[in-house]
């Protein structure tokens, strides 16, 4: 997949996110401005991205469902449940083509039944609007004399609206790019006695160089009394074209060794060209790509100038800069800190090239000493400032995972014809980036369960005396260096009895065990593979994974899942997270003459054993620990890398690890040193090689394997 | 703000002939006999536009352009307008590989000259007598 649509991929996806939320909370509050607004714009920027990557379908989806929102932002619609719906499934449409572009690599080719389907509704909806009042013939005298001019304005203010502290004037003194501003009465003016001067009957003609679509979203305050026209912008002159032309053509190779100086060349001409046909901002916005670096924007940016595309050109005006905020996501006080600290260290790395300028020159090492060992202190200290730093860059605040989920569950909730309100407390807690986008899963299964089992058909809530709508609690706390993710609700708990049966039919437990089990035994049953206490698989919960996926998977986070339930009252399952994967403590080992690092959170102990204790069990081996038996991997023989005629030591060195609640131990040829490391996650051709759970560089710049001791295991 | 166009074309001739087209269109210029010179007059002031010969001595245009491109910006970044006699595609796209923005074919009829360069220049210079 190329990096444009890459990108697409990233922006569109947080673009449906940030337009399903705004759907939500405008069905909630239909009179929410800010939130119709920023509806729109999500809608607005996510079909301008459409078109840039040329995936039509998608494009003319959202055209409608932003028609319908203009509609409503004008008045002329009002906020009902069929248009969110409608705009939510547009979304969802939405949602699905960019999963097949990412599986497959490409745009989807698109049935033109589904896309029809889709617009269907929305003209359905716009059939019983009103149609807008057409005027036209006012704006060619004044745009005659500005050919300049790229939008036309209309505006009839309210008579009475200096009383309402409206100023007309100053309104339109905001529009970017004003040229010229006409002012008439409405009606001929009367003798200058009987004129009223609190009353305000003119009509202004403004113009613009701005593109309508600006200039509208300026004006929405004054709705209504508005009319923007864009006016037909001049064509391009032939020689103008041919430059244009010429310049796709020499930023299209990016092979060029001076590629740079190209670009930049190119940018130059462009911005010249279009400042001559009078299209500054198309010049500013393209310039924008160029600094920016961003070849591929600016090619596309110029195929649509070069098209006609007025509107798309404008909005990839703004997009680079969006684009940008969203990649980074930085504030500006942590680079600030980042610029502090690469200062420090330029200070201390002078310092150490003058210590080995001195050794050089033959100065005596005792003297050496404690300079090197006060530089070696300062850049200690600067390195884990460093480090803590630029952890925090990678952090991001769960929001990003927990705003998905009220849209689901407002459709679970439908689906299964239980009122449900999601409460979510702790969106702006932060934890690792990785950590943040791997929880989505996890948390949409657990969320499943409680609509599913969790809470009670409304019969029994009635009977209970709980209130009709149900509450599921979707909350996020900071703990130290840990972050616990909550779910609850106000269902009926676990039934446990009915996990006794399940567990004893499934054969995962006998009766007797059962029986002598308490609470916190039973309800960790729940985790077992393939448990299930539905008893019925309905469409929702019933896809095959179950809790002890969801364990599995925030393991794998190095994190910890726990039930708690109240009978009558509810569950509440909690995720213990780390905040950060990143630092990790190591030791390294040698086997077979290689140095691996074992990740000292998955080390237990290490042990010094005689090999004679070591017994072979069929093809393994095991060992005798504090009465336990432990089963024993050589790490070099697992590895393959133990010669057949190798000599072994009558001691075996041996770590000791658990896994999936058993002990299990890896036996090394000699244990090496602790480390604090940057664990680098594989990727490229290694990235799914099991038994790896990183890399990290050396002090000497060899590369130290960190093994994944779980998969090793396994 | 006058815009000032660099002459490069080893032949007085035409130089003689964007120069007197330039100025009397409202341009400051300046002229530069091979690739070397351009380079050593652009390092020392820069240009707006850049009106490149194929062939000359010393230093050819396109391997002066290539130079050009690879210097640090905004210097890289001065737009080329390459004029040659020769007409073929490939020599379209060798100008092209080197960094030029834009080819003519010489000759070039006046006011067709001084529209591209117009344009290149983002505008004709205000007030001028054509």
């Amino acid at each position: 997949m190329n990096e444009f649509l890459e990108q697409f991929l990233i922006e569109s996806r947080e673009l449906v996110e940030q337009a399903t939320g705004d759907l939500l909370a405008l069905e909630e509050s239909p009179q929410d401005h800010d939130r119709l607004d920023s509806a729109f714009r999500a809608f607005h920027t996510l079909k301008g991205a459409a078109r840039i990557v040329e995936f039509d379908a998608m494009g003319r989806v959202l055209h409608a469902a932003e028609e319908m929102l203009v509609a409503v932002r004008a008045g002329e619609h009002p906020v009902t449940a069929d248009l969110i719906s409608d705009c939510l499934s547009s979304l969802d449409q939405v949602v699905q083509w960019l999963d097949a572009i990412e599986t497959g690599g490409d745009l989807p080719t698109v049935a033109a039944t589904t896309v029809d389907a889709l617009l269907q509704r929305f003209e359905k909806a716009d059939a019983r609007l009103a149609p807008a009042p057409v005027a036209t013939g006012w704006a060619e005298p004044l745009a005659a004399l500005h050919p300049s001019a790229r939008t036309a304005i209309r505006y009839a203010p309210d008579e009475g609206c200096f009383f309402r502290g409206e100023d007309p004037l100053s309104l339109l003194e905001r529009v970017p790019g004003l040229l010229a501003l006409d002012l008439q009465p409405t009606a001929p003016w009367p003798d200058l006695v009987a004129i009223d001067p609190f009353a305000c009957k003119l009509v202004i003609v403004a113009l613009s160089t701005a593109p309508p679509g600006e200039i509208a979203s300026l004006l929405t305050t004054a709705a209504g009394q508005v009319q923007i026209l864009a006016l037909a912008a001049d064509a391009f002159s032939s020689e103008a074209q041919a430059l244009l032309q010429a310049q796709l053509l020499l930023v299209a190779d990016r092979e060029e060794e001076n590629f740079t100086g190209r670009f930049a060349a190119a940018g130059n001409v462009v911005a010249n060209v279009l400042r001559a046909q009078g299209r500054a901002s198309h010049a500013d916005a393209l310039l924008r790509l160029v600094a920016a670096g961003d070849a591929d924007g600016f090619a596309a940016a110029l195929q649509n100038v070069l098209r006609g595309d007025d509107e798309e050109a404008g909005e990839i005006a703004r997009a680079p800069q969006d684009v940008v905020a969203r990649a980074l996501r930085v504030e500006v006080e942590r680079i600030d800190a980042l610029v502090k600290l690469t200062g420090e260290l330029t200070v201390v790395k002078n310092a150490v090239g003058h210590a080995s300028r001195l050794a050089q020159g033959g100065a005596d090492p005792t003297a050496l000493a404690p300079l090197l060992k006060e530089q070696h202190a300062l850049l200690d200290r600067l390195v884990s400032e460093l480090q803590r730093s630029v952890l925090g860059i990678r952090v991001l605040p769960l929001r990003h995972v927990f705003q998905r989920f009220p849209k689901l569950v407002r459709e679970m909730s439908a689906s299964l014809g239980k009122p449900v309100r999601l409460l979510m407390e702790g969106e702006a807690t932060e934890a690792d980036k990785a950590i943040v986008e791997a929880l989505f899963e996890p948390l949409l299964h657990v969320l499943r369960n409680a609509l599913d089992h969790g809470i009670e058909p409304a019969e029994s809530r009635a009977k209970a005396g709980k209130t009709a709508v149900a509450t599921v609690l979707l909350q996020a706390v900071r703990d130290g260096e840990h972050v616990v993710v909550e779910v609850r609700d106000d269902g009926g708990g676990v039934d446990l009895d009915r996990v006794r049966r399940v567990a004893e039919t499934r054969g995962i437990a006998s009766a007797d065990a059962l029986q002598a089990m308490d609470e916190a035994s039973l309800l960790e049953l729940l985790f077992a593979p393939g448990f299930s206490t539905a008893s019925q698989v309905t469409d929702i919960s019933g896809r095959g994974v179950g809790m002890d996926a969801v364990r599995a998977a925030v393991a794998r986070l190095g994190g910890h899942v726990s039930i708690t339930s109240t009978a009558g009252h509810g569950t509440s399952v909690r995720f213990l997270l780390p905040f950060t994967l990143m630092m990790s403590r190591v030791m390294t080992v040698e086997s077979g003459g290689q140095v691996f690092g074992i990740p000292f959170e998955s080390i237990l102990e290490t042990v010094r054993i005689p090999r004679a204790q070591i017994t072979q069990i069929g093809a393994a081996h095991a060992f005798v620990l504090r009465n336990q038996t432990v089963p024993l991997v050589d790490l070099a023989a697992a590895l393959d890398l133990r010669g057949a005629d190798e000599v072994r030591s009558d001691e075996a060195n041996i770590v000791v690890t658990s896994f999936a609640g058993q002990l299990g131990a890896i036996e090394v040829d000699r244990f090496g040193e602790r480390l604090d490391v940057m664990l680098k996650s594989m990727d490229g051709l290694l990235a799914g090689m099991g038994g790896v759970a990183g890399t990290t560089l050396l002090g000497d710049g060899r590369v130290l394997i960190v093994l994944d001791v779980q998969a090793l295991l396994r | 703000m006058t815009k000032r166009v660099l002459i490069i074309d080893d032949a007085n001739l035409v130089r003689m002939y964007y120069r007197d087209a330039l100025q009397r269109a409202g341009y400051e210029t300046a002229e530069a006999m091979n690739g070397l010179e351009a380079l050593e007059y652009l390092l020392a002031q820069p240009a707006d536009l850049l009106i490149v010969d194929v062939n000359m001595p010393t230093m050819d245009g396109l391997t002066f352009l290539r130079a050009l491109r690879r210097q640090a910006l905004p210097l890289a970044a001065t737009p080329a307008l390459v004029t040659s006699t020769e007409a073929a595609q490939v020599d379209i796209n060798a100008a092209r590989a080197a960094g030029a923005n834009f080819y003519l074919v010489k000759p070039i009829a006046q006011d067709l000259f001084l529209r591209y360069v117009a344009l290149l220049c983002g505008g004709a210079p205000q007030g001028a007598s054509r």
